[in-house]
């Protein structure tokens, strides 16, 4: 396995020190020399389990033997620590990815010197406050996550995949990985490199280990670039290039994520850090992609979107008018805002409810041009009140032709019979099978009827107390599929079979039970 | 076959829930017209059969119908069809106890407009909305809206059917009695 190669090449210098390795992992958390490890943290552990074998084989950490699950935990245990310092607003406690990886991305933003979200992540700054001087920060965050053994081994582990492999491996997914992984990778490779190179003289490249574990996937596109440039300089240079926009991006999508949850306080993370915009980006899109690959699929337009509104790190600003529609599918912690999970869910929740506005909107004639919810429902309001009075208005008109029903059947029944004869078969069948048949009482027998009652209809609950009541004792008739020509009385029965059957199927449809079909004798 | 497909609302926020299709892309196929239409029918005959021939029967009839045409996929188109038959129980002369749903807290929290006025009006407009759409009173808002936007589509069909049977209907009428007056 490439990472195998990878240990032994780093393993050497994993010994630099907890903190050293805290840090790189931190730092290699936001770049992603981790492509590798990514596909670990992603994919639930597998990858992590081989790591740890080969980690364990090659190192002597303490935390090499846990579990991949573990992993994640200490991982995510440190992230969450680097996290309050880093902020990463973006990366979602680890509850959310499940994973070290989330919590791996806010670190790495802490520590990378790059690592101000531009400004979008006001909370980052609450937490980590770090505008990141520089590597050093990070170095200095890193120690308090020293503690964590397992920790330093994954950052060892990432630093090492950043630093060496990678070069070969970046190549390969480069930057072509579009996914949002791709940008996140690059920013965080960029920072990993930054903050390895000036962090630690260490070879071992700080790339970032947590967010790739996020994105597994092949966000390798950054790592690679990290794994070529050992040097910061020509990391950052690279990484600049690459995840600049990634993280613009991304940062325009998690500004603009956070912006409608979150009053933006970027003014700080503003200062122009690339790298730092795209680990925050990258860790909001790692969250994002473990969420789901739909997520990603949107957030990748999004954050295009982002990126190419602006790089302005105002975005933070009131997301609300710049929000391109699409953003509200994604889930996505989103740079500036609040990623715990009460924020997070009620970002769901904005989003699903402004998705279904725009539903309606796009039913409702006229509606386009109001904005605002209130107005909207207005407009709401009015078409479906004036759409129940046109019907009323026709049932009227029909109700007046309705004795010449009859004399129009023939004539109407010809071309609806068709209709109707296709799709009764269909209803009737099923209603042989297994639908209890209740008449709607053309005749209401004072029996079944009762039993009915007593069973007190839930109208939103289950029916059960409905079907039970309506079981009767077994008067099995056909649906009478004979009779079309005697087609009011036929269509009669049928109708009001057909309509109980769909209620109580739809309605029951939980209970399995089969109902021995019945057909209340109309009339 | 008869697909019955029960909605949830997942409000958790880590699920998150997309629209599987626009509602009102179901509403508009010709199959769902001609299926209403059939029904419509079907329901209009057992009204005259039974001698309900009024208006108010007669849009409770089409009501069915469309409810049933939605083949119980709706929450609104459960509620038409309950509530008719409870009517129903209740003509024969049944007691209906029907337990309301518990009442739920009223439409969710301010719209994070930040503004308390704002939010008193949207939230009062979604209550009007969930009272003249069936069955959606005490619904979260996200469902409510799904719900509208379902309800919305289906009495556009409605009304379209039921106008194009009406004219087909005074036409035949017109033209049978000018028949009828002639032969």
């Amino acid at each position: 396995m490439e990472k195998e190669r990878f240990f032994g090449v780093n393993w050497q210098s994993m010994d630099a020190g907890m903190p050293p390795e805290m840090n790189s992992r931190a730092a290699a958390a936001d770049q992603l020399p981790n492509s590798f490890l990514n596909l670990g943290w992603e994919q639930p552990m597998h990858h992590d389990a081989h790591f740890e074998s080969a980690l364990s084989s090659l190192v002597s950490s303490p935390s090499s033997n846990t579990p991949a699950g573990n992993d994640s935990v200490i991982i995510g245990e440190l992230i969450g620590r680097l996290g309050s310092i880093c902020n990463s607003g973006e990366v979602s406690p680890p509850s959310r990815y499940q994973s070290a990886n989330t919590s791996c991305y806010s670190t790495p933003l802490n520590s990378p010197p790059k690592l101000n979200l531009s400004g979008m992540d006001h909370q980052q700054q609450g937490r980590g406050g770090v505008p990141v001087p520089g590597n050093q920060m990070a170095a200095g965050k890193f120690s308090p996550f020293a503690a964590d053994p397992g920790f330093a081994e994954r950052a060892a582990r990432f630093s090492c995949f950043g630093a060496r492999g990678y070069a070969g491996l970046g190549g390969q997914f480069g930057l072509p990985e579009a996914g949002k992984l791709s940008r996140v990778s690059s920013s965080q490779s960029l920072k990993a490199v930054q903050m390895v190179a000036s962090d630690n003289g260490k070879e071992v490249p700080v790339s970032e280990p947590e967010r790739p574990a996020m994105e597994t996937r092949s966000k390798f596109g950054g790592e690679a670039e990290f794994g070529n440039s050992q040097e910061a300089s020509s990391v950052s240079d690279r990484t600049t290039a690459v995840g600049a926009e990634n993280n613009a991006r991304k940062r325009k999508a998690a500004s603009k994520g956070k912006a409608k949850g979150a009053p933006l306080s970027s003014s700080n993370m503003n200062p122009p850090k690339p790298s730092d915009g795209e680990n925050s980006d990258a860790k909001r899109c790692k969250p994002a992609e473990t969420d789901g690959a739909d997520k990603d699929a949107a957030v990748k337009p999004k954050t295009e979107e982002n990126g190419d509104v602006g790089r302005k790190q105002g975005e933070e600003g009131n997301a609300k008018p710049p929000e391109p529609p699409k953003d509200y599918i994604h889930v996505r912690a989103r740079r500036g805002q609040a990623t715990d999970s009460h924020s997070l869910a009620e970002r769901v929740r904005r989003e699903k409810i402004s998705e279904r506005m725009k539903l309606l909107q796009d039913l409702v004639p006229g509606c386009n041009k109001v904005t605002g919810k209130a107005l909207m429902l207005d407009e709401i309001i009015n078409y479906v009140q004036s759409l129940q009075r046109q019907v009323e208005f026709l049932s009227m008109k029909l109700a007046a032709l309705n004795p010449q029903l009859d004399f129009n059947m023939e004539a109407l029944l010809p071309k609806d019979m068709h209709q109707v004869l296709g799709q009764l078969p269909q209803q009737v069948y099923p209603l042989d099978m297994a639908s209890t048949a209740f008449s709607y009482a053309q005749q209401p027998q004072g029996t079944p009827l009762q039993s009915i009652v007593t069973n007190s209809l839930d109208v939103q609950g289950s029916l059960n107390p409905l079907e039970s009541s309506l079981r009767r004792p077994p008067t099995m008739q056909l649906p009478r599929l004979d009779g079309f020509t005697d087609a009011t009385s036929q269509l009669g029965n049928l109708w009001e079979d057909d309509l109980q059957y769909v209620v109580q199927m739809g309605l029951g449809q939980s209970q399995g039970t089969a109902f021995s079909s019945q057909t209340m004798p109309v009339e | 076959m008869i697909m019955i497909m029960i909605s949830t609302d997942a409000s958790a926020p880590a699920k998150r829930r997309t629209k599987p299709s626009p509602p009102e892309n179901k509403w508009r196929t010709g199959a769902r017209e001609r299926a209403y239409r059939s029904r419509l029918l079907e329901a209009l005959r057992a009204a005259g059969e039974r001698r309900a021939s009024g208006p108010r029967a007669v849009k409770e009839a089409a009501d069915s119908a469309l409810a049933l045409t939605a083949r119980g996929q709706s929450r609104w188109s459960r509620a038409v069809l309950l509530r008719r038959r409870s009517r129903l129980l209740v003509r024969a002369g049944g007691r209906i106890r029907r337990r309301k749903r518990p009442r739920r807290r009223p439409v969710g929290p301010t719209p994070g407009t930040g503004q308390p006025e704002e939010g008193k009006k949207v939230r009062d407009r979604l209550r009007a909305l969930g009272r003249l759409v069936p069955g959606c009173e005490n619904l979260s808002t996200a469902s409510l809206l799904e719900e509208a936007a379902d309800y919305v589509a289906a009495l556009e069909m409605q009304v379209k059917a039921m106008r194009t049977l009406a004219d087909d209907l005074s036409a035949a009428a017109a033209s049978g009695n000018g028949r009828r007056a002639e032969g």
